[in-house]
């Protein structure tokens, strides 16, 4: 693996970890399964890059697709909670709506943005090469990003949201408005999903109305390789073992197509990564019954 | 005090499965009363309970808790007048959260949860000391898990949480029933604590008549969504199991109830 690759792959690992953050705080906080992400990072995407063709300040261009990332999960959580649609056909329902909504925003299926000036221009000048300079701002992202969420969920607030995804019924009668904290708790993730689109489309020179296939299964595959690689207790390391695990997941992805001895193409990406993930999902479990059936014998 | 009127309850309605489970049942229970409630399988106990603390909504009559009508409330905002415990000692916590963590979720019960941390260090100190008077030795684990306590020390745990806020009325729905005895006694004996040091008015669903006699000031005993019998001061100070169950079968018409193995134990 060249130098040029290993970063580029960092680099995309770590605008995914934003992803994972969020698929972290829908799966594992809220134990809400959210599938909006997949039309969230696309619209985040979209959002940030018709602006910024407009002529909008790249930074405002970036809050709007944050904006945009929350909308779109307080629809899914409107759907579930106020209609009583299954959590996961509700976001179902939303991510296909918004396959439209952001064509209709482009214009176009793809918009390019390269000659542009983004969130990242300010530091071309700073000397360091592209392909380190890129991966450096998206890790300064991604570090506030850790940082605001371990403070959100140690508060009385984020603590009233952890509660909901565990025990519902305790946190009503300990007077949390559950259905409220899944509102609150879906916006936030898709926010953040939304600011990984638009980060996305800045740091690759285009928004593309397809980029959002598989999102969901690369944030959750992120979460789960970083819940292996680092099984610590404490809330900033549960939060960094989602980054770690995107940017792992990235690298070895990178690998094994860089490997030709593989002979795996760019096209097999999808079903290496379904592969992992329900490798991950699988393991655990059969490590737990080989357990008990030792104990049993 | 609590004041209930009238208070009718039907699950299902309108469907085949239309059950009647409250049926009218009025009664007030003045501050600092403790209340224990008996009654057969599907006698309604643990639906009042539920309407009370609002996670069965009223179809007719009233609920006014110190003289504020909350009807029409739902659990979470009747949670600041209203602590319980569950049967489960599971349900009553969270399982994946911390000690301290399910402390400070009591804490803030009945506030606005703002952007203040959690865990405060004025906050750990209460908590410690709070736990510390159980003598169960958690005071030193409260960084652990509840997950990883037993289910007595989770009700134990589920108690102390109750009388953090500050609510004056909590609600135990049959909270030892899934403990061995010698731990049931042991969370009772707490119980009986926490309601006295506190002045709280207390309702305790139990299966057991003896417990029913041996706790608190006043036993109501529910049969089919209605209260058959509603014994206090001397009257029920003369009482013993026997007798109970003869003034139970004579409420039901004369019916024999010696077979119901559940209200002897």
């Amino acid at each position: 693996m060249s130098e040029i690759a290993f970063f580029g792959a960092v680099e995309i690992g770590l605008v995914y970890a934003l992803v994972a953050l969020g698929v972290f705080l829908s799966f594992r906080v809220l134990d809400f399964p959210d599938l909006t992400v997949d039309g969230s990072f696309p619209l985040g995407a979209a959002v940030a890059a018709t602006l910024i063709v407009a002529g909008a300040n790249p930074w405002l261009a970036t809050l709007a697709a944050v904006l945009a990332g929350a909308g779109a999960g307080l629809v899914t959580a409107v759907l579930n909670l106020r209609f009583h649609i299954l959590h996961l056909l509700a976001s179902i329902l939303t991510m296909i709506a918004l396959f439209s909504i952001n064509l209709r925003i482009m214009g176009r299926p793809n918009v390019a943005i390269i000659m542009q000036d983004t969130v990242l221009t300010p530091f071309a000048g700073l000397g360091l090469p592209d392909h380190l300079l890129r991966p450096l701002l998206v890790l300064v992202f991604v570090v506030v990003t850790v940082l605001l969420l371990a403070w959100f969920l140690s508060t009385e607030s984020g603590l009233a949201m952890r509660a909901t995804g565990v025990n519902p019924r305790m946190a009503r009668a300990q007077g949390i408005d559950t259905g409220r904290q899944v509102g609150l708790g879906i916006a936030l993730s898709n926010g953040l999903v939304g600011l990984a689109g638009a980060l996305f489309a800045q740091t690759n020179g285009f928004a593309d109305v397809t980029t959002g296939m598989g999102t969901i299964v690369v944030g959750l595959a992120a979460v789960i390789v970083g819940e292996t690689v680092l099984p610590l207790k404490g809330m900033v390391w549960a939060l960094t073992a989602c980054v770690a695990g995107s940017i792992l997941y990235r690298l070895a992805v990178q690998f094994a197509l860089s490997a030709d001895a593989i002979g795996l193409q760019a096209s097999d990406l999808n079903l290496v990564t379904a592969v992992l993930v329900a490798v991950a999902l699988i393991l655990p479990r059969l490590k737990a019954r080989r357990k008990a059936r030792r104990a049993a014998a | 005090m609590i004041e209930v009127k009238d208070l009718h309850v039907t699950f299902n309605p309108g469907t085949p499965l239309e059950k009647p489970a409250l049926r009218g049942i009025s009664v007030t229970i003045p501050e600092g009363q403790f209340v224990t409630v008996i009654g057969s399988n599907g006698a309604g106990k643990s639906t009042f309970l539920g309407a009370l603390a609002g996670d069965v909504l009223a179809d007719g009559g009233s609920i006014a808790i110190d003289g504020t009508n909350v009807t029409r409330w739902s659990t979470p905002r009747r949670a600041g007048l209203v602590a319980r415990v569950f049967q489960d000692p599971l349900a009553g916590s969270c399982a994946t959260l911390t000690i301290e963590e399910n402390m400070a979720l009591a804490a803030a019960r009945g506030r606005r949860r703002g952007l203040a941390p959690a865990l405060s260090h004025d906050r750990r100190h209460l908590f410690r000391d709070r736990i510390a008077a159980l003598g169960l030795g958690l005071e030193n684990r409260l960084g652990d898990r509840m997950g990883l306590l037993s289910g007595g020390q989770r009700q134990a745990v589920s108690l102390v949480m109750a009388a953090l806020s500050g609510s004056k009325i909590l609600l135990l729905d049959e909270h030892t029933a899934a403990l061995d005895p010698g731990t049931a006694e042991f969370v009772l004996h707490l119980t009986r604590r926490v309601v006295d040091d506190n002045g709280l008015t207390a309702l305790m669903v139990t299966h057991s008549m003896r417990q029913a006699l041996d706790y608190g000031h006043r036993t109501l005993m529910l049969h089919e969504g209605r209260i058959a019998l509603d014994v206090a001061g001397e009257e029920r100070a003369g009482l013993d199991v026997p007798h109970l169950l003869a003034l139970f079968a004579r409420q039901r018409g004369g019916e024999d109830i010696t077979d119901d193995a559940l209200l002897i134990g």
